[in-house]
């Protein structure tokens, strides 16, 4: 049987503002994070990172730190003898890193936890995590993607032939042979180091009760971190429970299962006593996840109206460490498939290479290679324009895809089904037009200022296959239904909830599904012992996926409420509808049965069933969408993706040349996900995106110096405050997706795609006076005003 | 090699506490070294107030000292002696203020982990020396949001203060 996506008879919820349940307990501090949570007979472990970047451990001491007051123990590598590493399904294309809880031999990063210090609480546990002290023979760093790429460079894993855990180079020929024949257009970009930062850092809990290992924690994934952990620590998985309690936001950053993860687990496991970690700023400045990183090389065939007729990239992704599970080089493969944009360019080869360098591990930050594609694209758009000599929107419009276009496979393989990439640009022009003809009147006169307005349009993979990063994992999700006697529903789902609004969605979608009301609706989410096996929260998934499990597993549930309601009624099956938790002939409310009695005969009164009819009213669904693929084709060609989002942005800017800072006056956002579940959401989605966009291209970096050592705190990464977000202009477009559950496409990512590039395109245009060269973000004052120098009038 | 000499860390010195948490009088004795917020969330149990960087810098932390928008994560449970603390447990008697309500209605809040602190900090300040939109910026700058990009919070603010321009 097909899969059936149908709302009710009448959807009342899907669409409209549904307040969030949660917001009651977090707004009276009430929410209970990881953190918060405490159990008799607690202790806390701090953990003892190395001091250096890259060096070869020749002793650890940890006999002063154990004999303190209140410590249970000191562990480092030796004594997790029954601990595996980290598995690699990629190694038939990558280098393994043989991630392991604590640095075994070698420190490749400042930050690596090479011993941990369990103690009565946190205050003790940091005492001796100070008098452990560990020897190193220092070994010269790695510190950026240039110098890894060095064929003489040290290396970080010395059973690797050189510093690429994944280098492709596919068949090039058919571009080669159009560059050479063509003039050719090069340019480079770069995007620099920055992170997630959410405001709750790590934490977790792990305790073990009736011989069962519980782990409370900050995963972005309760199944995935299950098994992950059954791979790693002597417990089978069926002994293993995951629990993510409320989480103050994921953003990809909590998709890894950290060392700490593990650690906190063995602690329990081996001392029987509950364990509890919790990340401080500092730590996570190092040791969670770093993010971006990316060089992109463009060569570009032009014909003689700047139009590319093909290009071929290199993309180069700086993983740090490469210590992290799973693996970090999916940006990159993910930047390759978005280096067309939403252009009709039918050639495109790329290749990519993924490095490791003596920094902390890079992994998964919202966006997940897309704004370093967006980035280089629509800024070598601009550039091209004016080498040229042609208009840089004119230019777009010739190459971007209409909707006679559409459907359309771009040259690696994105199947893009629907989308308004010309209507949502052409609305951002006309809003950003409109809107830099205001700072010009407002501005254009000061001689300290100079406004300039940029564009960036942009299609977005939404709803990913996890084979990519993990080459294990696909793109299900699941959803298991269940009408209770009373008439109540319980929603349970794989999907997760790091605040973006999931448990809303998910009541939404199961009220207007069997036509009952929301308040009866009770989701259950992120518990591996309390849902059935999903993938969680990636790639801006939840909503096409679970939203796809949850209506298969209530179409089902429905079907049987109507022929139970049927046999009750003497009514054909056909010809009623579910109401407000009430089943009744359409057109005529009356004669009724309620859900609490038609579950009641479900699951109670069974002798009253239908003859022949099972017993029960529930389901559980899974939903894989059929046009995802998983692995490249020969030519590298994927559709990795259920459904493609778009966005066109628009920024207007002010530079002040004194002081060479960039003040945003307008954020135009155009944007299209598909069918809206709920529309505050969804702009608090793409507010919260462009935030992170803006400060990624402004304000927000990860530092190291010559020797690895990293040079910036908290203090000095600047994550934009109320002072910095502009005021956004959101229009909004709606192309639903034929092929994803009513149309729905995803948007958790789609605003922070977008503005390094409008940003860096605004800047070239305010400043095209000082022929500034825009390559690299972040655009900082310092870079701005040294692009300024001494010209300034 | 001789046998490591265990280094003892000299145990803490306690301090007396006598404070006023949510209109209920506290009367403790704590390590001189604990920090607010941790005297508050672990000895307290008032995990509403949150850490999110223990630096005086996001602003989770933020709680009314005597009516002023302190932070519980730089400074020592000693030192609020004699004082008189409200947390965000304590900011409505029953159901939500109107400034947490604004916050549910206007979606101002995501993850809800900055959240308290937001509340806190607003609870503390007199709209009248924040006018006009930047007024409301000004007063949320030295608190962190990371998910809402702000826009659902300027907009329970200007609810919260009367603001919301018409048109």
């Amino acid at each position: 049987m097909a899969n059936t996506f149908e709302l009710g008879a009448r959807p009342v919820y899907t669409g409209t503002h549904v307040t969030r349940r949660q917001d009651d307990a977090l707004l009276s501090g009430q929410g209970t994070y990881v953190a918060d949570l405490r159990r008799d007979g607690m202790a806390e472990i701090a953990v003892v990172r190395s001091t250096v970047a890259h060096g070869r451990i020749t002793a650890i001491r940890t006999a002063e730190a154990a004999a303190v007051d209140g410590v249970i123990a000191v562990i480092t590598a030796a004594d997790l003898t029954d601990v595996s590493p980290y598995p690699n399904f990629a190694s038939a294309y990558t280098q393994t890193p043989g991630t392991f809880p604590l640095a075994r031999d070698k420190v490749r990063y400042v930050g690596s936890p090479v011993a941990v210090v369990l103690a009565e609480d946190r205050y003790i546990a940091e005492d001796a995590a100070e008098l452990v002290e560990v020897d190193y023979e220092e070994l010269p760093a790695v510190t950026s993607l240039e110098d890894a790429l060095e064929p003489d460079s040290p290396r970080l894993f010395e059973d690797w032939p050189n510093n690429r855990l994944l280098d492709l180079q596919p068949d090039d020929s058919e571009v080669a042979a159009i560059l050479a024949s063509s003039r050719v257009f090069r340019r480079r970009y770069k995007m620099g180091r920055h992170t997630a930062m959410p405001m709750e850092t790590r934490a977790s809990l792990a305790e073990v009760r009736d011989g069962r290992l519980h782990l409370w924690c900050t995963n972005q994934h309760a199944h995935i971190a299950r098994t992950t952990l059954s791979y790693v620590l002597p417990v089978a998985e069926r002994d293993i429970r995951v629990a993510i309690p409320y989480v103050g936001g994921g953003f990809g950053l909590k998709q890894h299962l950290y060392p700490e993860d593990v650690l906190a687990s063995w602690l329990a496991l081996r001392h029987d006593r509950p364990v509890r970690f919790v990340e401080d700023r500092a730590e996570h400045m190092i040791a969670a996840a770093h993010a971006r990183d990316h060089m992109m090389d463009i060569e570009a065939a032009i014909d003689d109206d700047g139009r590319i007729l093909a290009m071929r990239v290199q993309v180069v992704q700086d993983l740090g460490s490469a210590e992290i599970f799973p693996g970090a080089w999916c940006p990159a493969l993910t930047t390759a498939a978005h280096m067309t944009g939403p252009y009709d360019i039918r050639h495109c080869v790329v290749s990519v290479a993924a490095v490791a360098t003596n920094k902390t591990p890079g992994g998964s930050y919202r966006g997940f290679g897309v704004p370093e594609a967006v980035f280089a694209v629509e800024r070598f758009i601009d550039e091209l324009a004016g080498e040229v000599g042609v208009d840089r929107l004119d230019l777009r419009r010739s190459m971007l895809l209409q909707p006679e276009d559409l459907p359309y496979t771009t040259a690696s393989g994105a199947l893009l089904d629907s989308g308004s990439f010309a209507e949502s640009f052409e609305k951002a022009v006309e809003l950003g037009e409109a809107a830099y003809r205001r700072a010009e009147a407002q501005h254009g006169a000061e001689s300290q200022s100079r406004v300039g307005v940029g564009y960036a349009v942009l299609f977005e993979g939404v709803s990913p296959t996890h084979h990519g990063a993990s080459a294990h994992w696909a793109g299900h999700e699941s959803c298991s239904i269940e009408i209770q006697p009373d008439g109540g529903v319980r929603v349970a789902s794989g999907v997760t909830d790091q605040g973006q609004g999931t448990t809303t969605f998910v009541a939404t979608l199961a009220a207007d599904a069997l036509g009952v009301p929301i308040e009866t609706v009770h989701v259950e989410l992120a518990d591996s012992d309390a849902t059935p096996y999903g993938l969680g929260a990636f790639g801006s998934r939840q909503a096409v996926v679970g939203g796809g499990a949850l209506l298969i597993a209530a179409g089902e549930v429905r079907d049987k409420v109507k022929r139970i309601a049927a046999h009750m009624l003497e009514a054909s099956t056909d010809d009623l509808v579910i109401e407000a938790g009430r089943v009744h002939v359409a057109g005529s409310p009356e004669p009724a049965v309620t859900m609490a009695e038609v579950a009641t005969r479900a699951v109670i009164r069974t002798i009253d069933l239908p003859p022949g009819m099972e017993p029960g009213l529930e389901a559980t669904a899974r939903y894989e969408p059929e046009l995802m693929e998983h692995v490249p084709d020969e030519k590298g060609r994927i559709n990795a993706n259920a459904a493609y989002a778009n966005a066109a942005h628009a920024a207007v800017i002010r530079v002040d040349v004194g002081t060479g800072e960039i003040e945003i006056l307008d954020y135009i956002l155009a944007h299209d996900c598909g069918r809206v579940i709920n529309p505050p959401i969804v702009d608090g989605q793409i507010w919260g995106g462009v935030a992170q966009g803006v400060g990624g291209t402004l304000y927000e970096d990860l530092c190291f110096n010559d020797l690895g050592q990293p040079q910036t705190a908290f203090m000095d990464y600047l994550v934009p405050s109320a002072i910095e977000m502009p005021e956004l202009v959101i229009e909004h477009f709606e192309s639903p997706s034929p092929n994803t559950p009513l149309g729905i496409k995803g948007v958790g990512e789609g605003g922070t795609v977008g503005p390094a590039a409008a940003i860096g395109n605004a800047l070239a245009h305010a400043l095209a006076e000082f022929e500034p060269q825009i390559r690299e973000t972040p655009l900082s004052p310092a870079v701005v005003r040294a692009m300024i120098g001494d010209q300034q009038t | 090699m001789s046998a490591p000499t265990a280094r003892r860390v000299e145990p803490a010195a306690e301090v007396p506490v006598s404070v006023t948490v949510n209109g209920h009088a506290v009367e403790a004795v704590v390590p001189a070294r604990q920090l607010l917020a941790d005297f508050l969330r672990e000895e307290l149990r008032l995990t509403g107030t949150h850490v999110g960087c223990e630096q005086g810098i996001c602003g989770a932390c933020t709680i009314n000292l005597d009516g002023e928008p302190v932070r519980s994560c730089i400074m020592l449970a000693a030192q609020v002696d004699g004082s008189s603390i409200t947390t965000v447990e304590g900011l409505a008697s029953e159901g939500l203020s109107p400034l947490q309500q604004a916050f549910k209605d206007n979606h101002g809040l995501q993850c809800g982990f900055c959240t308290p602190g937001f509340l806190m900090t607003l609870s503390t300040v007199d709209p009248d020396e924040y006018p006009g939109e930047d007024g409301i910026r000004e007063a949320i700058s030295g608190n962190l949001c990371r998910c809402t990009g702000y826009g659902g919070i300027l907009q329970a603010v200007r609810t919260a203060w009367n603001r919301i321009e018409d048109g």
